[in-house]
């Protein structure tokens, strides 16, 4: 009785949030789920779901991908429920599930898919059924809020080792294969793999963990590096690494945005090889599923920020996230090979969220290939202008502003193509100044 | 960078050579931008920095060939591998620091030259014993020594706020001769006023950020203090132009220090 009460105060709450929203222009994002969580802990044990649950965790890449599963799905003509907006802490899953139940707490839909924060995947999965987990990738990423890679790496070694639904692994990167040997007896393990790409590298050229086996410590020894510590490697004493794979993307040609899977050609809109990633995880839950994923990659549109790419008064200007240094070496990646003349707008904020320690912007590797300028905003402006400049960049080439209009304004005095790149807080802001500009 | 690399006195380039310790282990929290900061001021003064690494499987290295020695913080389970590998150098190190060899070490390194590191599990990972601090981790998991944080430091002549970022478990006891004192931020421990070990030819502490992005101050004396001891004459470093360094300074301590 009590549950369906919360639900009920929930949806009338909604409804008056929503119209609030409308009026401020606002989003709403976990607010309902917090107060839902306050007046009802076990809310989400209540709900009754009978369609599969499908979770997404990583460092980088949860809400592109989590958006391309639930696109996949859709296109197949399936009802599906998503935390689409990326709220996807215990409250923002909870606000979305609320939004879409009856007051008895059925949620009607065909698929329920979700991204889910690293850190949470124990906490509201010991609460609802969880069919299939895609882990994509580890990195670092706001240690002093996670603790250390490791430690989260821990954390979901812990709940899998009850857990037997599917799980989909990243063979490529060590710190998710790993988590396949978390339970033995699990039976539903899938790995997934990209064959080596045009820019991989036999040195690391990034940042990165992972650089040790995690079962006897050995030294990994890596064939060749995708990006950071992602790429073909294995234990030379026990073998960690070589697998059987479920899913393997070929031939993949950034330029024509085209790859093969088990013989089927794919035209996407991706040009980096980390959203190739995110796709071959997509892929591998819409093989699961039985569900067609070629024609939703043809159209699915990235975007929100995440390698979109928009023209500001004629002006070519790619945006793009990137909350710590492997999201940021992906789009420095992207913007290097690029032969054409840029600048670079880089925007730095160290809010609670994007957390407080902006050390990780050394962990960058900020060769710039073609930049005849860049601007720095932010909270932290000066501590990335002092980080470009140590790489080597000419200083009198950099300029440093931390109110963001005024970067944005700068940014477009020249008409040579953009690049930006701005982290989690830093995103919206930047992105609204920018289109503001049109 | 090859015009920077050409004296333009003509004489021959003064060249300092620095130990990077296990890079591929001690590496958090960018680190290595200490060793880029110190080769761009140097560059910039047409000082050459060679820059050596050594790690678990390499050639043994003899530290009084160099004029510095870098190591930086590491994850738990890769700190105890490397403790039992840098033990092996223990008399070395020692030998080096007498000879006025400068060590610059980061959290993990810093706490590795004590005594001993003490586990939340109450597992002891032996230390250098170089100096006589020792680190005992807090038993609560969940707390950490983590912020922002700025000291007050005395280095060399001058008196300087040293800005960085802390976080570490561990909590060092037995300082007699700290690196500066906290003005804002935790330090040695919880709530600490003072931070980090600090002799001459030493500065150990939690600070990254990395340290010396932010503190050209600590940059330079750094380099002055290894040109002289090198050459064996009185340096003068040329200003640089460090607007943004200034900035960034000022921006910071206004928005911590109210």
């Amino acid at each position: 009785m009590y549950n369906s009460l919360t639900i009920l105060i929930a949806k009338v709450l909604n409804f008056f949030a929503k119209i609030l929203c409308k009026i401020l222009k606002k989003d709403n994002g976990n607010m309902l789920g917090r107060i839902v969580k306050k007046l009802n802990p076990n809310i989400l044990e209540y709900l009754k779901i009978d369609c599969p649950v499908i979770a997404v965790t990583a460092t980088n890449g949860k809400t592109t991908t989590n958006n391309c599963i639930r696109y996949i799905i859709e296109n197949n003509g399936k009802k599906v429920v998503s935390n689409k907006e990326g709220n996807n802490m215990e409250t923002g899953i909870i606000t979305t599930l609320i939004k879409n139940c009856t007051i008895s707490g059925k949620i009607k839909a065909d698929y329920i898919c979700l991204e889910v924060d690293e850190s949470y995947v124990p906490i509201v999965f010991k609460k609802i059924r969880l069919d299939t987990l895609l882990v994509l990738n580890f990195f670092r990423d706001q240690l002093d809020r996670n603790g250390e890679v490791e430690s989260l790496i821990l954390k979901i070694e812990n709940f899998l080792k009850t857990y037997n639904g599917n799980l989909i692994l990243n063979n490529d990167d060590p710190n998710v294969a790993r988590l396949g040997q978390a339970n033995k007896e699990n039976k539903n393990v899938y790995y997934f793999s990209v064959e080596k790409y045009e820019n991989a590298s036999i040195k690391q050229k990034e940042a990165g963990e992972g650089k040790f086996c995690p079962f006897d410590k050995t030294k990994l020894e890596y064939e060749y590096y995708q990006y950071s510590h992602v790429g073909k490697y294995i234990c030379p004493t026990c073998n960690f690494g070589k697998v059987e794979l479920f899913t393997e993307i070929k031939n993949v040609d950034l330029e024509n945005m085209t790859f093969d899977e088990n013989e089927i050609h794919y035209n996407t809109q991706a040009n980096n090889i980390y959203t190739i990633y995110n796709f071959a995880g997509a892929i591998s839950v819409a093989k699961i599923y039985n569900l067609d994923a070629k024609k939703s990659l043809e159209t699915f549109k990235l975007n929100n920020g995440r390698s979109e790419e928009i023209s500001i008064n004629g002006i070519k200007t790619f945006i793009n996230l990137a909350k710590n240094p492997t999201g940021a070496n992906v789009s420095l990646r992207t913007l290097n090979e690029d032969k054409d003349e840029k600048e670079l707008l880089f925007v730095l904020n160290d809010n609670p969220a994007d957390g407080l320690d902006v050390s990780w912007i050394w962990d960058i590797n900020f060769e710039l290939n073609n930049v005849s300028r860049v601007i720095t905003s932010g909270k932290r402006a000066y501590d990335m202008a002092i980080r470009i400049k140590t790489s080597g960049f000419d200083e009198n080439k950099i300029e440093a502003y931390t109110n963001i209009d005024e970067a944005v304004k700068s940014l477009y005095k020249t008409e040579v193509k953009k690049y930006v790149i701005a982290n989690y807080t830093a995103l919206q802001p930047t992105r609204r100044t920018i289109f503001s500009n049109k | 960078m090859g015009a920077h690399l050409a004296n333009k006195r003509g004489g021959r380039m003064k060249e300092i050579k620095l130990l990077y310790l296990y890079p591929d282990m001690l590496e958090l929290y960018g680190d290595y931008g200490n060793i880029q900061v110190l080769k761009y001021r140097m560059e910039k003064r047409g000082i050459n920095l060679i820059i050596d690494k050594y790690s678990i499987g390499d050639k043994a290295p003899d530290f009084c060939l160099y004029d510095i020695v870098f190591a930086g913080g590491g994850a738990d389970n890769e700190q105890t591998i490397l403790s039992e590998d840098l033990i092996r150098y223990k008399d070395n190190i020692k030998d080096a620091i007498n000879k006025g060899v400068f060590f610059l070490l980061i959290c993990g390194a810093y706490q590795l030259f004590g005594k001993y590191y003490k586990g939340v599990e109450g597992n002891v990972i032996p230390g250098l014993e170089i100096f006589d601090y020792y680190t005992e981790a807090i038993e609560d998991r969940t707390k950490r020594c983590i912020g922002n944080i700025v000291i007050n430091t005395k280095i060399g002549e001058t008196e300087t706020k040293v800005i960085g970022f802390e976080n570490h478990g561990g909590q060092t006891y037995n300082i007699k001769t700290p690196f500066g004192k906290v003005i804002y931020g935790n330090g040695n421990k919880f709530e600490d006023s003072e931070e980090g070990f600090f002799k001459k030819n030493v500065i150990a502490t939690y600070l990254h950020g990395p340290l010396l992005s932010k503190n050209p101050v600590i940059a330079d004396y750094i380099i002055k203090y290894c040109l002289e001891r090198k050459y064996n004459e009185k340096s003068m470093l040329n200003e640089l132009d460090d607007t943004f360094e200034n900035k960034c300074r000022e921006q910071l301590i206004n928005s911590f220090c109210k």
